[in-house]
């Protein structure tokens, strides 16, 4: 009798760990094909079967670098995202506070439609503001990806952020307040410093969200200011079977996502969720 | 009795700082939000083509030219099959996922910040990982779907039947682990005294997870579905880098059809119209969600 139960326990706790471990093949052998392949030499990608034994080589790297513009995607993404990052903050913080510390008439109703702006399908407004960046004469340029990107990251700047400074206590502001500061030096030096993680979660995520950015990128630039995604499409979309090249060129796209999901994992979930979930 | 003079001051420098506050972000949304938003609602009534000068007043014909447009009906079919296959299997995975993950020991952690790893890849990155691996001649997954010995015609990918169900399995790749993340910090938060008195009643199992569990996790549910149905609308990157919109119009999807109208094919006017429909649709989605967000957070 209790010899069957500890059998049954221990064919359970086989059963679950073996479920797991299909679960996480399932989510992880994407990435592992993708980092395996762009170490492998050319011919050995395309045998069937297919080959598992791995004979690494950097060659694939060297290459994209040598006859690809992967250089000035990056720098592209990079100027990019930063950006977006920069302007979203500059913009979103000061009025997340406004929202949080003063009470005006038809705040909610702003704040419900800003947060509206957030979730609305970018497709929608890529037609009017590509014909509005033609007539400004920014049409291809990088600022105007970085004005469109900033639209949806100054929205969720402002909502994340004036969560943050909602929960703050206000006696530490109020105090400044009465030793003489100005509304906007309180900001600056009290507030600003005790909001730092929600800040942080507004970076991570505008960087993430401008760096994985496709139909802005692919509707809004010029073969020369093309992001880091559409330059691999550009790149390897009529290659056909170049793998261990676009692969590569795939590596130095997610390598930055995948370190701040491992390394940063709190911020970025609560940045996925809303605020919603918080590590 | 008059507010003091004192008073009034305080209050006006007080409203001040607000719009000092408060404008540059505004002013920004105006600009370049609402202003582009109205504009493609005005030009929709017209018919404007990019680098054509003339603009001719149409009325609603591009509103109607879409509903007897084939291949605008197909994209709206498309879009709705691919929304609600992907959630509904993204909910079931995921809650099974997050069941199955709940337990707080260090390995468990781990394994949930590695599952975390599809969600912050660049669509388009992952689209083209999954075209390689569903490659219909050289693709692994391929080569191992044929070898079991299943007739998958030219490749997941070529078929009719199975190109959209394969852009469903990648969306389902990419983002179940979220949902089962959402739905596990749900779970974390249930009390824990009810599973007690349903343990202590002789509740089994799924009797427990049946009639405890999904009851109490119903909110969550709602935004998590809610997350993903306005993530998954959107739908773009796979069926661009993949299958443009292929094989026939197995995968056109309505951000692909309109990006093609408005953008490749330059008919500005036809594309704000179709993506006038497509925010009709979508806003009461968005709306709802944020109220329910709007209103958890603070609680009015």
């Amino acid at each position: 009798m209790k010899k069957s139960r500890l059998i049954w326990q221990l064919l359970k706790k086989f059963i679950r760990v073996w479920v797991i471990s299909v679960v996480l093949a399932y989510f992880l052998f994407p990435i592992y094909w993708v980092f395996t392949t762009s170490l492998r030499h050319r011919i050995d990608v395309f045998s069937l079967p297919p080959k598992w034994a791995l004979n690494p080589t950097l060659e694939n790297f060297e290459w994209i670098f040598r006859h690809t513009q992967v250089g000035r995607y990056v720098k592209n993404s990079m100027i990019i995202s930063l950006g977006t990052v920069l302007l979203s903050l500059i913009l979103g913080a000061p009025a997340a506070y406004g929202f949080a510390r003063f009470s005006f008439k038809g705040k909610h109703l702003l704040l419900t439609s800003i947060l509206i702006v957030r979730v609305l399908p970018p497709v929608v407004i890529l037609l009017p503001f590509r014909v509005m960046m033609y007539k400004l004469g920014l049409f291809g340029s990088l600022a105007s990806v970085i004005f469109v990107d900033t639209i949806y990251n100054t929205a969720f700047a402002i909502w994340l952020l004036s969560g943050y400074f909602a929960n703050l206590p206000r006696e530490l502001e109020e105090a400044a307040r009465i030793d003489g500061c100005s509304w906007l030096r309180a900001f600056w030096c009290v507030a600003l410093p005790l909001a730092k993680p929600g800040i942080v979660t507004v970076a991570i995520f505008a960087f993430i969200l401008s760096w994985n950015d496709f139909i802005f990128a692919l509707g809004l630039t010029t073969p020369v200011t093309a992001t880091l995604p559409l330059g691999i499409l550009r790149t390897f979309g009529a290659m056909g079977i170049g793998w261990t090249y676009m692969t590569a060129m795939c590596c130095v796209a997610i390598v930055i996502p995948m370190i701040v999901v491992v390394w940063l994992q709190k911020y970025y979930l609560s940045g996925l969720t809303f605020g919603g979930v918080k590590g | 009795m008059c507010p003091s003079p004192f008073v009034q001051r305080t209050k006006m420098i007080e409203k001040k700082t607000l719009l000092m506050f408060l404008v540059p972000a505004i002013l920004y949304l105006t600009i370049f939000y609402v202003y582009p938003l109205l504009y493609a609602l005005y030009i929709s009534f017209f018919d404007y083509r990019l680098g054509i000068e003339t603009t001719t007043f149409i009325g609603i014909k591009n509103y109607l030219q879409a509903l007897t447009d084939h291949r605008f009906i197909v994209a709206v079919k498309n879009t709705a099959i691919f929304v609600i296959g992907a959630v509904a299997i993204q909910l079931c995975f995921g809650l099974t996922l997050a069941l199955l993950l709940s337990a707080e020991t260090r390995t468990m952690r781990i394994i949930r910040a590695l599952i975390l790893l599809p969600t912050a890849l660049p669509p388009l990155v992952v689209a083209l990982i999954w075209k390689s691996l569903l490659h219909p001649d050289l693709g692994v997954i391929t080569y191992y779907l044929r070898a079991i010995g299943l007739n998958i015609g030219r490749g997941l990918l070529e078929e009719r039947a199975t190109a959209l169900l394969s852009i469903i399995m990648i969306d389902v790749w990419q983002w179940t682990p979220l949902v089962a993340i959402i739905l596990l910090a749900g779970i974390k938060s249930l009390p824990q005294d009810v599973f007690e008195a349903g343990m202590v009643d002789g509740a089994s199992w799924w009797q427990l997870i049946r009639y405890i569990t999904l009851p109490l996790l119903r909110p969550v549910i709602v935004v998590a579905t809610l997350i993903r149905s306005m993530d998954a609308l959107k739908i773009f990157d796979s069926v661009w880098a993949i299958t443009g919109g292929g094989p026939g119009t197995a995968t056109t999807v309505l951000n692909f059809y309109i990006f093609e109208q408005g953008i490749q094919h330059l008919k500005v006017s036809y594309g704000a119209a179709v993506a006038n429909y497509f925010l009709a649709m979508y806003i009461p989605l968005g709306i709802w969600f944020v109220f329910l967000l709007y209103f958890r957070q603070h609680k009015i």
